[in-house]
């Protein structure tokens, strides 16, 4: 199995993950805004999530660097310096106590993040079946071209 | 939607009552239930209770009902007809609460305020909508001169179609019945509106109630009496001119009738724009040299708070303005009419304000039926439901559900559709009730009331003497605190280290127990830290006999704050309470340790100046957060002379409904009367527990942003660990459809708490507003003193997100575009260059903004306040009520020396004190003034005062003190002496919340004087900030581009 399926696999578990992660998010905020949790638990929530999605994004734009992946990784560079930005103010974590004040810029955040994911996911998938394709069919080439030499 | 219907009766008719409960009632008790309103008592305390019998004392409103033996027998339920539950003791409808008797009102006595009309909703409001004497609220049949009524210049005003209030005339009759929300009256009044129009031959009779003058029908119109011909569209011919005027309909009115006003003229005109709107003359042209604006002529708050109770006068249903107060009292009807009024649209709430002798809140126990609320919107029954289905159900004011009347709760409905007992039940007829909370609004057992104190014991603490102060005040307050035989209490000292105090009432002496491990926190007992006090009240007497030695000789400089926090955290945590923190130092050891920062003058005017006034450690944010999450309320005292970290500290304070308390350089000879007064009010004052706080309106509108100390727990609802009557709330509206339907918009407070004596109560305050079609209705209904309260809170919560200049720009911008925006109402009219204009009610709001600008929170820079005093003034500012928020931007400046000098027979010291402008013109030296700003007293003696005097106020001569701001004032044999501090006791009683600490200061002492007086005198140029006179000018100037 070559690295680059490796690579693509491993991808786009993490995308999906993400993807998950920041989907949670959003569902705990909008359970919030419709009062069916109370703030306390909802940041809590959010919270422990925060720094998991954080090192993965992170991780997954260094391998795209490491595999020289360039559009990947310019597709996923904005996000990881602005989550560093925000971990280095130290803005990261929902604040509890003004939690409903930032509702919405809290949602807006997010949904963004969210087709950003979504679209990475999208390229993923598709460079993922491309590169199990054509190594599906460089084997079938190569199976046949031993073949034909033998 | 629900118009009030008047005429279906005439208000007049209404006598007599068929069935009158007021006779039934003391069959029921035979001793009625209610002293005399000159007896010291509540009035809905009892004579036949068994807890009077057995010798209960004087009950404050929300003190303790004895927990009466015989509360538990039981007693059969009130019959279901039975008007009123006077006399039944509500035992057992709580299975939790030790209640004592508690009596929804007295049926022998009808309310204070009743209004005698035939239906609580209908015509009461539509009737007193049209008093006569109620000048600027535009009702449009008065039977005033036309000149004097906005509305009835309104119709004509249409022909210019630019003016923005202008709308054909055809829908002129819609519309004013709209604006006023009221059923076309049928009284006396229509009929004193038709005197006025009688020499109109083809008067449409139903357009009459609106308007002498009457928007006039297809077609042209002759007036006899005249000879006027008024056009459709409004355009107005005059026969004797024979032009075609589409001039200022304000100036061509009077001409219409000889009965009607004053003949054309300048005059006129003048006299109109009056009663119109308030004008400052500013000179000829802007910008030039002579400002040309007479200082004397500027209006000044002198009487400090106007309430606004011209709203009350057509809604007299509304609960007491005290409680609850719109920033206007006229609602828009769309979304654009909104986005025109520029300043906060929103409500002030103080839900617990404290109530004058005789008109306390009725306590009401709805027994077996269960507190009455809408089955959708979840609204509590008040005042302006309406019955229906011969009172078998009742409509919600707010979302118009067709709700059921519980059995126990029926009763008939008389020929208007009113009961026959609204006038018996304090809910129908009050707009501030109490319902007693049955065992549903309990997640837990009521909790006690509980104090816990968090005391810094190290050396600056012992140094300026606050131990001793602190300790002695306690102690003196432990008799009187609220809640008593159930309080609970317990101390925490700590330094570098903890120590806890086991306070068991077993025990002789305390036992202290002193933990030095700060990184990981654990409490030495599992109990008895916090206890009962009066179990145990010999051993907290011994800790605060000894708690002043005990720490005398400690030398340590640390302060393990967080640490500390964390230990009464886990102490508290179980029952919640009241945990008072007294801070003398920076917090530099343990969790949440804090650096010293604002010392740094180039952060000013960047964008990272408002860091310095946010909490620079999450730690007090989330500690903030588990403090309300178990209903704990941090109340800050912090007395540090050097740099403490009030805006991390006071954190604590903002998100836990608790209050900061500063006292900078304190020293317990000078300030200890001080902290001695505001400690004691703090722990004895009514206090409500574990409270939430819920707003709800009617449809349309809905709440956005709330300001106060507070946490929201949901979208709208505020959660209060501890709320008491010195925090009020602010709250901003939003409009949320384009077009609003109803006439009318309902507001209703509900604040469940638990009272100090264990009860779970429902505080309920019920208003509404008219929604009106037009901006001038809008500036006419306006409350200043809601819009500064409103105001003064975004700008100090702007100062959080950004500079100090941003706030006090966003302040003038509004101020600006709302002026603006009223001229162009008006201007375009009267040709009114030179002149700003704006309404009467917000005649006082330029000088308000202009001292909010000048106010500590948001004056000048770095150097004008300390970084601490800043955020103090800060923190204050988010509690104050409207009056007291009012007089701290405005204080008051009183001559005092001829008021102490000359004799006079008045006792009213009221009487006796004039107030002067806030100018340094306004100081004679010869004279003594008294500064009142609410939280302290500035006395400035003159450099020529007579020495007498002086020596009669300090009791003795001048060259004695070196250091006027050590001096005490004491009373000394000197008449002068007496009288003064009679003057001031008058003073402090009018504002029981704070204690005013007198401050001496020498006219040219410097720069005490320029830091404590000049800066406070509003009117004056100071800091970088305009003076009045070049404000007016500046606003004008805006006003005009």
């Amino acid at each position: 199995m070559s690295w680059e399926l490796i690579l693509w696999v491993w991808a786009l578990v993490s995308v999906m993950s993400l993807v998950g992660l920041c989907l949670y998010q959003l569902i705990t905020l909008s359970d919030l805004e419709f009062d069916y949790i109370n703030p306390f638990d909802s940041s809590a929530r959010i919270n422990a999530v925060v720094i998991p999605e954080f090192l993965l994004q992170a991780l997954l734009c260094a391998s795209f660097l490491l595999t020289w992946h360039w559009f990947s990784f310019l597709l996923t560079l904005p996000v990881t310096c602005y989550h560093l930005n925000l971990y280095l103010k130290r803005r990261h974590l929902v604040d509890v106590t003004e939690i409903f004040r930032s509702l919405n810029s809290e949602k807006k955040y997010r949904i963004i993040k969210l087709a950003l994911y979504v679209t990475l996911f999208v390229i993923v998938i598709y460079r993922l079946v491309l590169t199990a394709v054509t190594l599906l069919m460089d084997d079938e080439d190569v199976n046949f071209i031993n073949s034909g030499t033998l | 939607m629900q118009p009030p219907t008047g005429g279906e009766k005439p208000p007049s008719t209404y006598h007599g009552r068929t069935l009158t409960p007021v006779s039934s009632a003391p069959q029921l008790n035979p001793q009625p239930a209610f002293p005399p309103p000159t007896l010291p008592g509540p009035p809905f305390a009892t004579s036949n209770a068994p807890g009077l019998i057995s010798g209960s004392q004087f009950r404050p409103p929300f003190s303790s009902s004895q927990p009466v033996p015989g509360g538990t027998t039981a007693v059969p339920p009130p019959p279901p007809q039975a008007p009123f539950l006077a006399g039944q003791p509500v035992s057992g409808s709580s299975p939790f609460a030790p209640v004592g008797p508690t009596f929804g009102a007295s049926a022998t006595t009808s309310p204070p305020i009743r209004f005698n009309g035939p239906s609580s909703v209908g015509p009461t409001p539509a009737r007193t909508y049209q008093q006569p004497e109620v000048p600027r609220f535009s009702s449009p049949s008065k039977p005033v001169t036309p000149l004097q009524s906005s509305y009835i210049r309104g119709p004509p005003q249409t022909p210019i179609q630019s003016v923005p209030m202008a709308a054909p005339p055809s829908q002129i009759g819609n519309q004013l019945g709209m604006r006023s929300n009221m059923p076309p009256p049928m009284g006396s009044a229509s009929s004193l509106a038709q005197q006025h129009v009688q020499g109109f031959t083809n008067v449409n009779q139903q357009r009459t109630i609106y308007q002498p003058p009457p928007p006039p029908p297809p077609g042209q119109m002759q007036f006899p009496n005249v000879g006027t011909a008024v056009a459709l569209h409004g355009q107005m011919q005059f026969p004797q001119s024979g032009a075609t005027m589409t001039a200022p309909p304000q100036v061509q009115f009077p001409s219409m009738g000889p009965q009607v006003g004053p003949p054309i003229g300048s005059t006129g005109a003048i006299h109109s724009l009056v009663e119109e709107f308030q004008s400052l003359s500013v000179g000829a042209a802007p910008g030039s040299i002579d400002s040309g604006v007479d200082v004397k002529t500027l209006p000044r708050p002198l009487q400090g708070d106007e309430e606004p109770t011209r709203i009350l006068e057509s809604y007299p249903l509304n609960c007491h303005l005290r409680y609850f107060r719109l920033t206007t009292h006229a609602l828009p009807n769309s979304q654009s009419l909104h986005a025109r009024w520029h300043l906060p649209l929103g409500a002030v709430v103080h839900p617990l304000a404290e109530s004058p002798n005789g008109e306390e809140v009725p306590v009401i126990n709805f027994g077996n039926a269960g507190v009455i609320r809408c089955r959708r919107c979840r609204t509590y029954i008040n005042p302006y439901v309406t019955f229906a289905d011969s009172g078998r159900k009742w409509r919600c004011n707010l979302c118009q559900l067709l709700n059921d009347v519980p059995a126990e709760y029926f009763s008939a409905l008389d020929a208007s559709g009113r009961r026959y007992d609204a006038d018996q039940r304090p809910e129908l007829n009050k707009g501030t009730v109490d319902f007693l909370a049955p065992a549903e609004y309990m997640v837990r057992p009521p909790m006690p009331p509980c104090y816990f104190f968090l005391i810094d014991v190290s050396l600056a603490s012992v140094q300026c003497g606050l131990l001793e102060v602190v300790a002695k005040t306690i102690k003196s307050c432990l008799d009187q605190l609220p809640g008593s035989p159930r309080t609970q209490i317990g101390f925490i000292t700590f330094d570098s280290t903890l120590h806890f105090h086991n306070l068991k009432s077993s025990l002789t002496q305390p036992q202290m127990m002193v933990v030095p491990d700060l990184d990981d926190v654990f409490l030495p007992l599992p109990d008895d830290l916090l206890v009962n006090l009066s179990d145990s009240r010999n051993v907290v007497d011994s800790f605060l006999d000894s708690l002043p030695t005990m720490f005398q000789e400690n030398p340590n400089v640390e302060s393990a704050t967080g640490p500390a926090l964390k230990a009464a955290y886990m102490v508290m945590s179980q029952i919640g309470g009241k945990l008072l923190l007294f801070q003398s130092n920076l917090p530099s050891i343990g969790i949440g340790r804090l650096r010293l920062r604002g010392d740094d003058v180039r952060a000013y005017g960047t964008d990272k100046e408002h860091i310095l006034r946010v909490p620079e450690d999450p730690f007090y944010k989330q500690m903030a957060a588990e403090f309300t999450k178990n209903q704990i309320s941090v109340d800050i005292f912090a007395f540090s002379n050097k740099y403490c970290d009030i805006a991390s500290l006071g954190t604590l304070s903002k998100y836990t409904g608790g209050q900061v308390y500063f006292y900078p350089s304190f020293h317990a000879s000078t300030h200890g009367e001080k902290l001695q007064y505001e400690l004691a009010r703090n722990l004895t004052r009514e206090t409500a527990w574990e409270a939430v706080m819920r707003i709800r309106c009617g449809k349309g509108v809905r709440f956005s942003t709330y300001h106060g100390h507070f946490m929201l727990r949901s979208t709208d609802l505020l959660a209060l660990p501890a709320v008491d009557c010195d925090k009020a709330f602010s709250m901003q509206l939003n409009l949320e459809d384009t077009l609003m339907t109803t006439q009318t918009v309902y507001f209703q407070v509900a604040l469940l708490y638990t009272s100090s004596s264990g009860e779970r109560r429902i505080r309920v305050h019920t208003a509404a507003a008219p929604v009106v079609p037009d901006l001038g209705e809008m500036y006419r209904q306006a409350d200043t003193g809601a819009i500064i309260s409103l105001l003064s809170r975004m700008a100090v919560e702007t100062t959080l997100s950004s500079k100090l200049e941003d706030a006090r720009q966003m302040l003038q911008l509004k101020l600006v575009k709302s002026f603006k925006e009223y001229r162009n109402l008006y201007a375009v009219q009267h040709r009114l260059s030179g002149r700003l204009i704006f309404p009467d009610s917000l005649k006082y709001l330029p000088l308000y903004i202009l001292s909010l600008c000048k106010s500590w929170g948001l004056r000048g820079g770095y150097a004008d306040v300390s970084l601490d005093e800043r955020c103090a003034a800060g923190y204050t500012m988010m509690v104050l009520p409207i009056a007291s928020i009012l007089r701290l931007l405005y204080p008051a400046l009183y001559r005092m020396d001829e008021v102490l000098t000359k004799p006079s027979e008045k006792e009213n010291i009221d009487e006796l004190l004039t107030q002067v402008p806030l100018t340094v013109q306004c100081l004679d030296s010869r004279g003594l003034y008294l500064l009142n700003n609410g939280l302290s007293f500035i006395l400035w003696l003159g450099r020529m005062l007579s020495p007498d005097l002086i020596n009669g106020i300090l009791g003795g001569n001048l060259a004695n003190f070196p250091d006027l701001s050590k001096v005490q004032l004491n009373e000394n044999g000197s008449e002068v002496s007496k009288k003064l501090t009679k003057v001031l006791k008058t003073l402090r009683q009018k504002n029981p919340s704070c204690h005013q600490l007198v401050h001496i200061i020498r006219q040219g002492e410097q720069p005490r004087e320029g830091f404590m007086l000049l800066s406070n005198l509003a009117e004056d140029q100071s800091a970088g900030a305009a003076s009045y006179v070049d404000w007016v000018l500046q606003i004008h100037r805006q006003t005009q581009g």
